[in-house]
């Protein structure tokens, strides 16, 4: 895991630095050609990328400096930047997560009980519907409706609420998040259980006298969540990256805005941060998954011990 | 128990198929009724139709299952709670996919109990171990407490066996229970199945394809074919006085090591189950069969009291056929031995 970090770390800040566009201040007519050196060597930009890439990594590893933001908080350190938006966003997505997980087996479980039922058809329809349309066509019309209209919800988000009423000014674009996680979630499962419902040992806990349900809450369900926690992964990329146009649309200074703007403007170790700080988001929710398996899946906690 | 002109059917994309076609027999206390035939000769789906777990496309069409006084042909999924598990278990055929493979086996027993009778949890893990420890499972205590991977195949199946006997059912229907393990524990879990029946006075249906493993277990044994029973008798019926064709098929199919004899297989395939022949529906297979045989289902004939098969060769004005003499030296031959042991 280290490993992978490390690369992307380093393939970022490449790509990053070797982008068009790096003489900073160069066009500004205020500044004279002196004082343009002086910030240049300030922030290291005056030597070779190799040079500026060692300088970075050896801030990083060993005070844990991320830089300085050179454009966008001139002269504040990155991390006191992030600090201020990490919990914004990962607010909404966690939050996304917590949702989406629970709803979408519910409503998978309910599918494949009434598989080819009109239950069934009505959940697939929607389904379909919410995974192939995008997360900001819902947050608009959310926002059009529920807020505008309706007055349910506040129209941007209100930095000053607490609470509940945090969660309340976040619910819209907590909920257009969320319609296609839910429905990925709901199809994986009502596959999965669609399959497990016709196994044996379904049928063996039915002749020892369990009911269907029983049988399907006990037995079923927990066997198809193995394959599940497979989807998660890639569920809650898809959560964050969707969380980046949404807080455009709610106007919630998190991290989204950040990066648009850090990449706008150019901050380069703003937009390095960022990107870093997503990769070992994603890296942990591949370990947590990762983990997650042994405690829903007996045969590879077990298994794997007995090898050793 | 008692089943009475039996018909099962499935609803599949190119038709109707006929899985059962009028079966009926009975059950004693106490008695171990074998059901052999092909695959597909609807020997399962009977199983199934008697504890109410047929797949969403099947459907009784006809008949009765009568079982103490009551008909579960007509009982419905609640009513069927009673019956499951309580007083008729089924044993499976493949131990290794009839377990939750992410539930410890001690829940899996103790499930049914808890669940369905409504014991505590401590009652109901000392009666668990009690019956992992009647059906040969050492070491009851840590194996109580391990996952289905971590048993071997002849394990499992004392566990299913285990579940099936839980509840303490009446009746115990196995579904070709040996047909997934080794032969040397196929021998063992016979041998376990018999222990249990005299312990505990069961009846059991036992279904197979192999008439070698019902030699020594069944008191009566039935020969299904196409969803209908063609020959029924004791085991001595079936085994020394066969009448019907298929039966004698059967029985030559069995290999036997004390000769050099080629082994006998039975020609064709089973037929189809959607568009059945007129008639017989072993007559296109049988070299033996009558004129008659393909234009009219022949009806069960009496033998003896014990003894009925449904073949024109036992009607008055039928030619008289003999068995192939391979099967009738072989008979022969099992007789003598069998006189021989027992002096």
């Amino acid at each position: 895991m280290l490993i992978t970090l490390f690369i992307i770390v380093t393939i970022g800040f490449m790509v990053i630095r070797l982008m068009p566009g790096n003489t900073m201040y160069a066009d500004d007519p205020d500044m004279s050609a002196a004082q343009i050196e002086v910030l240049r060597a300030k922030y290291h930009l005056d030597k070779p990328v190799p040079v500026q890439y060692v300088i970075f990594l050896r801030g990083l590893l060993l005070e844990g400096d991320w830089g300085t933001s050179i454009s966008l908080y001139v002269g504040v350190p990155v991390w006191d930047v992030l600090k201020a938006k990490i919990p914004v966003s990962m607010y909404n997505n966690i939050v996304s997560l917590m949702i989406s997980l629970p709803l979408g087996i519910l409503s998978g479980v309910i599918a494949a009980i009434r598989k080819n039922t009109i239950v069934d058809y009505a959940t697939s329809f929607a389904v379909v519907i919410f995974i192939s349309v995008p997360s900001f066509i819902f947050a608009t019309l959310l926002q059009y409706f529920a807020a505008f209209k309706w007055r349910l919800f506040p129209i941007i988000y209100d930095a000053s609420a607490t609470g509940a009423g945090k969660l309340h000014s976040l619910l819209l674009p907590i909920l257009a998040l969320s319609f296609s996680p839910i429905a990925r979630v709901t199809r994986y499962l009502r596959a999965e259980l669609a399959e497990t419902i016709n196994s044996d040992f379904m049928l063996l806990a039915r002749t020892k006298g369990l009911t269907e349900t029983q049988a399907t809450l006990r037995h079923g369900i927990r066997n198809s969540l193995v394959p599940l926690a497979n989807v998660v992964i890639p569920m809650f990329t898809h959560i964050m990256s969707g969380s980046l146009v949404i807080e455009r649309i709610f106007s919630i200074p998190g991290m989204g805005g950040l990066m648009v703007s850090s990449i706008n403007a150019p901050d380069y170790p703003l937009t390095l941060a960022i990107l870093i700080f997503y990769s070992l988001v994603s890296l942990v929710t591949v370990l947590v998954v990762d983990l997650a398996y042994g405690v829903i899946d007996p045969r590879i906690r077990i298994g794997g011990r007995n090898i050793e | 128990m008692r089943v009475d002109d039996l018909s099962v059917s499935f609803r599949a994309y190119a038709g109707l198929v006929k899985a059962v076609r009028g079966v009926s027999f009975h059950l004693d206390k106490g008695e171990t009724l074998a059901i052999v035939g092909e695959s597909g000769s609807g020997k399962s789906v009977t199983m199934k139709a008697i504890l109410g777990i047929l797949p969403k496309n099947g459907r009784i069409d006809s008949g009765s299952i009568i079982y103490d006084g009551q008909d579960l042909a007509k009982f419905t999924e609640q009513e069927f709670y009673q019956i499951r598990g309580k007083k008729i278990s089924l044993v499976f055929q493949d131990p290794l996919s009839a377990l939750n493979p992410i539930m410890i086996v001690g829940k899996q027993i103790t499930e049914a109990l808890t669940l369905s009778l409504g014991m505590s949890k401590e009652r109901a893990k000392v009666r668990a171990l009690e019956l992992m420890n009647a059906v040969g499972i050492p070491d009851c205590e840590t194996r109580f407490h391990q996952y289905p991977f971590q048993f071997s195949g002849g394990m499992r199946q004392r566990v299913v066996i285990a579940i099936a006997l839980a509840s303490d059912p009446e009746i115990l229907i196995c579904d070709e229970p040996t047909t997934a393990l080794d032969v040397t524990i196929q021998a063992r879990i016979l041998e376990l199945i018999k222990e249990i029946k005299a312990q505990r006075g069961l009846s059991i249906i036992f279904i197979t394809h192999d008439l070698g493993v019902v030699a020594n277990m069944a008191d009566r044994i039935a020969v299904m074919y196409a969803g209908k029973i063609v020959e029924m008798g004791t085991s001595d019926d079936i085994f020394y006085r066969p009448v019907h064709p298929y039966t004698w098929a059967l029985l030559s199919s069995i290999p036997d090591l004390d000769t050099k004899e080629a082994l006998v297989s039975i020609p064709g395939t089973t037929p189809d189950m959607i568009h059945l022949p007129p008639g017989d529906a072993f007559s296109p297979r049988n070299k033996y069969a009558v004129a008659l045989d393909f234009e009219r289902e022949p009806p069960m004939f009496r033998v003896s009291d014990t003894h009925c098969a449904a073949t024109w060769l036992l009607h008055p004005n039928a030619p008289k056929v003999e068995m192939p003499e391979l099967l009738a030296n072989r008979i022969r031959r099992n007789a003598e031995e069998r006189i021989a042991d027992e002096r």
